[in-house]
C-alpha cells in the first residue's frame, strides 16, 4: 500500500528537470545575464575586464592577471554552468572559428532578442509565433544587407583601401586603437602577401612577441623567424640553405624497452660500448651530413659531441626548435620532417635563400629569407608588458581572421551602427506590412538590431536616446551612409569615416545570433543528468 | 560606499554560473574605485624609498629569509600583492625595470598620483573615456617638454656616463661608494658597447657577487672572472692553455642502463685497474694536447669528474675548474675565444685559449673564485667582481650595479640625458599647466590635473629628505617660471639649485619611458569595469 502512495519516481536519483515556465525563465535570465556581463565592451569606447585567475593560468599557482575585451576571451574564461548561457558562449566562440571578429556583437545581439522575447511571452505570445516572426524580420534584414554591401573586387587599389579600412574599423575597439593605422598597415601588407598564393594560409603568418621598447616598434618582417641560435662555432650565415628538418633523438640513441641493460663483467668492455655508443652517433651524424644539405634543425636536443660533429663539417645545426616552430619552418620552407636517414634520395630538403642571425630588442633570432613556397611573413610585436604584449596579439588575430575573410568574400558593408540601423529599418516596413501576431515579434527584432548601436553609444558615454532616434531618422530619410561617430558624439555618414566592416562578419553575426536565440526560445525543457557518482575515496 | 554608487544593485545572478566565479560583481563605479583605491595602496607603500633620502624596507619571506633594500621593483616583486588592479602596479614596476632598469619607484609614484587625478575627475562626473584620451594627450604633450630638456651626449663623453650612474646610484645604499661604483661601470659599459649600433647587450657583463671584503674591493676584471674555485693542489698557472671540455672525467657510462657483475675477488682487482687505466688514458689525451688548464662542464648523467681524475690531473700539474654550467658556455667561448671540446679524441690546438695568467684568488670563507687575465684574442666582455661584507648588502649592491648598468645601456640606445632631482617633473607640472589653459574644455580640466599629478614627485623628494615640501615645491615653481628649467632639489645642500651644474643627471628615456609606462598603466586600470574571476582548470 504505501508503496501506491508514494510519487512515481521516472527520473534517477539526482536528476533534475525544470518545467516550462521555469525552464524559460531560467534561460532567459541566464542569456542576459551573459550578454549584460560583456556589453559594456562592445565598441570603440568599450571597456575593458580584468580576468583574475587565482590558481594562475598556467595552473602554476601564481596568480594572474589579464586585462581584455575580447569577447570571446572573457567568454571563454568565466566559468558558465547555466544551459542558456552555455549557448551563448558556444555563439562567441564559433564566431570567433568562422570569422574572427564580431565575437562580442554575436552574444549581445542573441541576448538583447531573448531580452525582447521575454517581455512579449509575458504578454501571452506563443513562442512559435515569436520564432515565426522572427524567421520573417531575419530574411528581410539579410536581404538589406546584401543590398548595400559593396564589391570593390575588381579594382585592387580601392579594394586595398577597403581591407585598410576594414583593419581600423576592427582595431578601433582594441587595445591598439592609438596606433590603428600603423597596424592596419602591417596586417593588410601581411595579409597581401598570402594572399595571391594558395598553399598559404593564416598558418604562414607568423606572429611573434617581443617584450620591450613601444607598440610602435611593431614591425612586419620579411621571411621567417626562428627564436633559436646555431651551436658554438657554426656558421651564423647560410647563403643558398638547404635545410634538413628532423625529429630524431641526438643526445642518446637508446633503446626504449622498460628494462634493457648492459651486463658486463669489467670496465673495458663497459668503456668499448661507450665507445661503441659514440661511435653511433658519429655514424648518425655522417649519414645526416652525406644529404645535400647545410642547415639541420631538429625538434629534440642536440647534445655536445653531435654538436661539434656538425660543426666540424660545417653544417649549422639548431636544437630544440619547437613543434609548432618546425612545422611551420616545414610548411614555409616546403620541406619534410624526417626521423630516420637511410634513403637520401626520397627526403624532400627545405630550401631558402638566406639564413642569418638578426637582433630584435636585446635578443637574437634567426631569420629566413627568400623561402621557397609560399609568402611567408613575421609580425614582431613590441609591448611593454606582458598583458599588453597578450592583448596586441588578440587584436592582430581578430584582424588577420577579418581580413583573410574579406579576401576570400570582397563584399564589405558599413560599421558604425550604420547597418544595424539600415536592417532595423527595412524590418520597420515589414512590421507596418504584416498583419497578425507575428507583427509585435518583427517589432522586437528591429529593437534589438537597434541596440547595438544604442549600447555602442552608452559605452561612450554619449546620449544615446537622442542620437538613436536622430539615426533612425536619418535611415528613414534613406540615408543610408548614416551611422554613428563616437568620437565626436554625434550621426555622421560612414562613408566619410571611412568606416569598413568585413560583409560575411556582419551577415555571420545577424544570423547566428539569431539561430542562437531560436534555439534558446524553444527550449521548455531543461534536464540535468545525475551527476557520476564517485567511488569512494578509501584514502580517509 | 559614496553617494555616487547608489545605482542599483545588479540583478542578482540566478544559479547562472560555476562555482567560485562571479561573487564579487559589482557596479562598474564600484570596481573601478576599489581598483583605484587598490592600486594607490601599493604606490604608498614604496612612496617612501623614493631618491636619495629614501628609507629602505625590509622584506621577510616565508622561509624567513630578510631582503633589505629600495629598489621599487624588488619590493613589489617581493610583496605578493593579490589585489587584480595591484598587480598591475607590480607589473608596471616590473616594465620599467625590463625598459630603462632604473625609475622603478618613481614610475609607480607618479601612477599612484595621476590615479588620484583620475578619481577626484571622476567625481567630477566625466566619463572614463574622455579622462583616457586627455591623458594619452597630456602624455604626448609631455613628450614634447621633454624633448626641450635634453642634453645630448655622446658615447666618448665617460664623464656623461659616471654623472649619471652616480645619479642612479646616489638613492641605493651604496651611494658613498658611488664615485668608485660609476667608473666601474663606465669602464665595463664602454669596454663592450658597440659604438656603431645603438644597443648593448648587458649579457657581455658577467656579474660575480661574493661575500667577504668591502665595496671597496669591488673590481672590473680584464678578462673572465669565474665563480668556482680550482680542485686539487694547482692553483696558479702561468702562460695558461685553457680548455673547455664537454666530456666527463669519470668510470665509463654508457647511455644505456648499465651494470658490471663481479663473480669472483681477482675481477675485482682487474675492474679497480681498468677504471684507473681508463682514466689515465683520457689524462694522458688532455696532456698530449698540451692543455694545462681544464674548465669541466657539468652533466646531468654522471659526475663530470672524478677525485681519481682529479689525482691524476694534479699530479701532471694541469688545473681543474669544475661545474661549469651548460648556460655559461658560449660567455666563456667568448670570453676566452676557446671551442668547447665534446669528446677525448677532438682535442685540437685552436680549441686552446692562451692565458697569461690563471690564478685562483682566495677571499676568505670556502668559496674562492677563478681570475683570467691576459687573455690572448679575448671577446668583448667583461666581468664584475662585487665584494661586499654580507649577504644582504651584497644583493643590495648587485641590484644598485644592474640598476646603474641599465641606465648606462639606456644611455647607448638613446644618447640624451636630462637633469634629474626632481626638474623634469616641475618643468613638465609648469608646461602643462600652462597648455592646459591654452586648451580648455574637459581635456584642459584633465590636463591639469594631469600637470599637478606630476610634482607628487618633487613633494615626495623633499618630504623624504625631511625638508619642508611645501617650502620647496613652490621655490621651483617660481624657479622654472623664471626660466630655469633644471632646477631641482638638492638633497646634499637641502634646498633648490640648478641640476645641471650639480651634474644630477638621468638618461632621456628612463623620464620618457617613465610618462609613457605610467600613462598607459592608468589608462588601463580606468577602462576596466568589471573583474571576472576565472575558474581554475583541472
Amino acid at each position: 500500500m504505501a508503496m501506491a502512495m508514494n510519487p512515481i519516481q521516472v527520473l534517477q536519483n539526482g536528476a533534475e528537470e525544470e518545467k516550462a515556465e521555469t525552464a524559460r525563465l531560467s534561460s532567459f535570465v541566464g542569456a542576459i545575464a551573459i550578454g549584460d556581463l560583456v556589453k559594456s565592451t562592445l565598441g570603440p569606447r568599450g571597456m575593458d575586464k580584468i580576468l583574475y585567475s587565482p590558481t594562475g593560468q598556467y595552473g602554476n599557482g601564481e596568480p594572474s592577471v589579464q586585462v581584455t575585451n575580447d569577447g570571446a576571451t572573457i567568454l571563454r574564461s568565466c566559468g558558465v554552468d547555466n544551459p542558456a548561457a552555455k549557448i551563448l558562449c558556444e555563439l562567441s566562440k564559433v564566431q570567433d572559428d568562422e570569422v574572427g571578429d564580431g565575437t562580442t556583437s554575436v552574444t549581445v545581439f542573441a541576448s538583447e532578442l531573448l531580452r525582447e522575447a521575454e517581455r512579449l511571452v509575458e504578454l501571452k505570445i506563443h513562442p512559435h509565433t515569436i520564432i515565426r516572426g522572427w524567421k520573417k524580420a531575419v530574411a528581410v534584414a539579410r536581404e538589406a544587407l546584401n543590398e548595400s554591401a559593396v564589391d570593390n573586387q575588381a579594382d585592387p587599389e580601392q579594394f586595398k583601401e577597403d581591407l585598410f579600412n576594414i583593419a581600423r574599423t576592427t582595431l578601433s575597439s582594441k587595445l591598439l586603437t592609438q596606433h590603428k593605422d600603423f597596424f592596419a598597415k602591417i596586417c593588410v601588407d601581411a595579409i597581401l602577401k598570402i594572399r595571391d598564393d594558395p598553399k598559404s594560409t593564416l598558418e604562414s603568418i607568423q606572429i611573434i612577441k617581443k617584450l620591450g621598447a613601444s607598440l610602435e616598434s611593431s614591425f612586419l618582417d620579411e621571411g621567417f623567424l626562428l627564436d633559436k641560435t646555431p651551436g658554438q662555432n657554426q656558421p651564423r650565415r647560410v647563403e643558398n640553405a638547404r635545410v634538413l628538418l628532423a625529429n630524431t633523438a641526438m643526445d642518446t640513441d637508446k633503446i626504449k624497452v622498460f628494462g634493457s641493460r648492459v651486463r658486463t663483467n669489467d670496465i673495458k668492455s663497459l668503456a668499448e660500448i661507450e665507445a661503441a655508443e659514440k661511435e653511433k652517433m658519429k655514424e648518425k651524424v655522417e649519414k645526416i651530413c652525406k644529404y645535400d644539405m647545410n642547415v639541420f634543425i631538429n625538434r629534440q636536443l642536440i647534445y655536445n659531441y653531435p654538436e661539434q660533429l656538425f660543426a666540424d663539417n660545417k653544417v649549422m645545426a639548431i636544437e630544440h626548435a619547437d613543434f609548432e616552430g618546425i612545422e611551420r619552418l616545414a610548411l614555409v620552407l616546403g620541406g619534410e620532417i624526417v626521423s630516420t636517414f637511410d634513403n637520401a634520395e626520397n627526403v624532400k630538403i627545405g630550401k631558402c635563400d638566406l639564413i642569418e642571425e638578426v637582433m630584435i630588442g636585446e635578443d637574437k633570432l634567426l631569420r629566413f629569407s627568400g623561402v621557397s613556397q609560399g609568402q611567408a611573413c613575421s609580425l614582431v610585436l613590441r609591448g611593454a608588458t606582458e598583458q599588453i604584449l597578450d592583448e596586441a596579439e588578440r587584436a592582430i588575430h581578430d584582424v588577420l581572421c577579418v581580413l583573410y575573410s574579406t579576401i576570400k568574400e570582397t563584399r564589405t558593408v558599413y560599421g558604425g551602427g550604420c547597418s544595424e540601423a539600415l536592417m532595423a529599418q527595412a524590418v520597420q516596413v515589414l512590421v507596418e506590412e504584416s498583419e497578425g501576431k507575428e507583427q509585435h515579434a518583427i517589432q522586437s527584432f528591429a529593437n534589438a538590431l537597434r541596440q547595438l548601436p544604442t549600447i555602442m553609444a552608452d559605452n561612450a558615454g554619449l546620449d544615446s536616446a537622442d542620437l538613436i532616434a536622430k539615426l533612425r531618422a536619418e535611415h528613414a530619410k534613406g540615408n543610408k551612409h548614416a551611422g554613428l561617430d563616437l568620437y565626436n558624439g554625434c550621426v555622421a555618414s560612414m562613408d566619410d569615416l571611412k568606416v569598413t566592416e568585413s560583409f560575411k562578419v556582419k551577415r555571420q553575426v545577424l544570423l547566428s545570433g539569431h539561430e542562437g536565440a531560436e534555439m534558446i526560445m524553444r527550449v521548455d525543457d531543461i534536464l540535468k543528468s545525475a551527476p557520476r557518482q564517485r567511488a569512494p575515496d578509501r584514502c580517509m | 560606499m559614496t553617494a555616487g554608487n547608489a545605482a542599483a544593485p545588479a540583478k542578482a545572478p540566478v544559479g547562472k554560473l560555476g562555482e567560485g566565479a562571479f561573487k564579487d560583481k559589482e557596479k562598474p563605479t564600484h570596481i573601478r574605485m576599489s581598483n583605484i583605491e587598490a592600486a594607490k595602496a601599493v604606490a604608498d607603500a614604496v612612496r617612501t624609498s623614493l631618491g636619495p633620502k629614501g628609507m629602505d624596507k625590509m622584506i621577510k619571506d616565508d622561509k624567513g629569509n630578510v631582503t633589505i633594500t629600495n629598489d621599487g621593483a624588488t619590493i613589489l616583486q617581493r610583496m605578493k600583492v593579490l589585489h587584480p588592479a595591484a598587480r598591475m602596479l607590480v607589473e608596471l614596476s616590473k616594465a620599467q625595470d625590463i625598459e630603462a632598469g632604473d625609475g622603478t619607484t618613481t614610475v609607480v609614484v607618479v601612477c599612484g598620483a595621476l590615479l588620484e587625478a583620475a578619481k577626484k575627475l571622476l567625481s567630477h562626473g566625466i566619463h572614463p573615456t574622455k579622462i583616457s584620451d586627455a591623458f594619452q594627450r597630456a602624455a604626448s604633450e609631455a613628450f614634447n617638454v621633454i624633448e626641450t630638456m635634453k642634453i645630448e651626449f655622446d658615447l666618448s663623453n665617460k664623464e656623461a656616463m659616471m654623472k649619471a650612474c652616480a645619479t642612479s646610484l646616489s638613492s641605493k645604499v651604496i651611494n658613498t661608494h658611488s664615485l668608485h661604483m660609476s667608473e666601474l661601470c663606465s669602464n665595463a659599459v664602454l669596454k663592450v658597447a658597440d659604438p656603431e649600433k645603438n644597443s648593448l647587450d648587458l649579457k657581455d657583463i658577467k656579474i660575480v657577487a661574493k661575500v667577504g671584503g668591502t665595496l671597496d674591493d669591488t673590481e672590473l676584471v680584464d678578462g673572465l672572472c669565474l665563480d668556482s674555485n680550482a680542485m686539487g693542489t694547482t692553483r696558479r698557472m702561468e702562460k695558461a692553455k685553457v680548455a673547455l671540455i664537454q666530456f666527463q672525467l669519470s668510470p665509463p657510462k654508457t647511455d644505456m642502463e648499465n651494470q658490471v657483475v663481479i663473480n669472483d675477488y681477482s675481477q675485482m682487482d682487474r675492474v679497480l685497474k681498468e677504471e684507473r687505466q681508463y682514466t689515465l688514458n683520457l689524462v694522458k689525451a688532455i696532456k698530449k694536447s698540451g692543455a694545462n688548464v681544464l674548465l669541466v662542464q657539468k652533466s646531468i648523467l654522471r659526475d663530470a669528474i672524478s677525485d681519481l681524475a682529479i689525482h691524476y690531473l694534479n699530479k701532471l700539474k694541469i688545473m681543474v675548474i669544475k661545474d661549469i654550467e651548460r648556460t655559461d658556455v658560449p660567455f666563456i667561448c667568448k670570453t676566452l675565444g676557446c671551442h668547447p671540446v665534446a669528446s677525448a679524441d677532438h682535442f685540437t690546438p685552436e680549441a686552446l685559449a692562451n692565458v697569461d695568467l690563471v690564478e685562483e684568488i682566495s677571499i676568505g670563507g670556502e668559496s674562492n673564485c677563478t681570475k683570467f687575465t691576459g687573455i690572448q684574442n679575448a671577446g668583448k666582455t667583461v666581468s664584475l667582481l662585487i665584494r661586499a661584507s654580507n649577504e644582504n648588502l651584497l644583493a643590495e649592491a648587485d641590484r644598485s650595479i644592474h640598476d646603474a648598468l641599465c641606465v648606462l645601456r639606456c644611455l647607448v640606445k638613446k644618447r640624451a640625458l636630462v637633469a634629474g632631482g626632481g626638474a623634469v617633473e616641475s618643468e613638465l607640472a609648469l608646461k602643462l599647466g600652462q597648455r592646459a589653459k591654452e586648451i580648455g574644455g574637459v581635456d584642459g580640466y584633465c590636463l591639469q590635473r594631469y600637470a599637478e599629478a606630476m610634482e607628487v614627485v618633487p613633494y615626495t623628494l623633499a618630504e623624504n629628505a625631511a625638508l619642508n615640501p611645501i617650502e620647496v615645491v613652490t621655490e621651483l615653481r617660481k624657479r622654472h617660471n623664471a626660466g630655469e628649467n633644471s632646477a631641482g632639489i638638492n638633497v646634499r645642500k637641502a634646498g633648490v639649485s640648478d641640476m645641471q651644474r650639480e651634474d644630477v643627471l638621468q638618461p632621456m628615456l628612463v623620464s620618457t619611458s617613465m610618462i609613457t609606462l605610467a600613462t598607459e598603466t592608468v589608462r588601463s586600470i580606468l577602462k576596466i569595469d568589471d573583474i571576472v574571476n576565472v575558474v581554475g582548470r583541472g
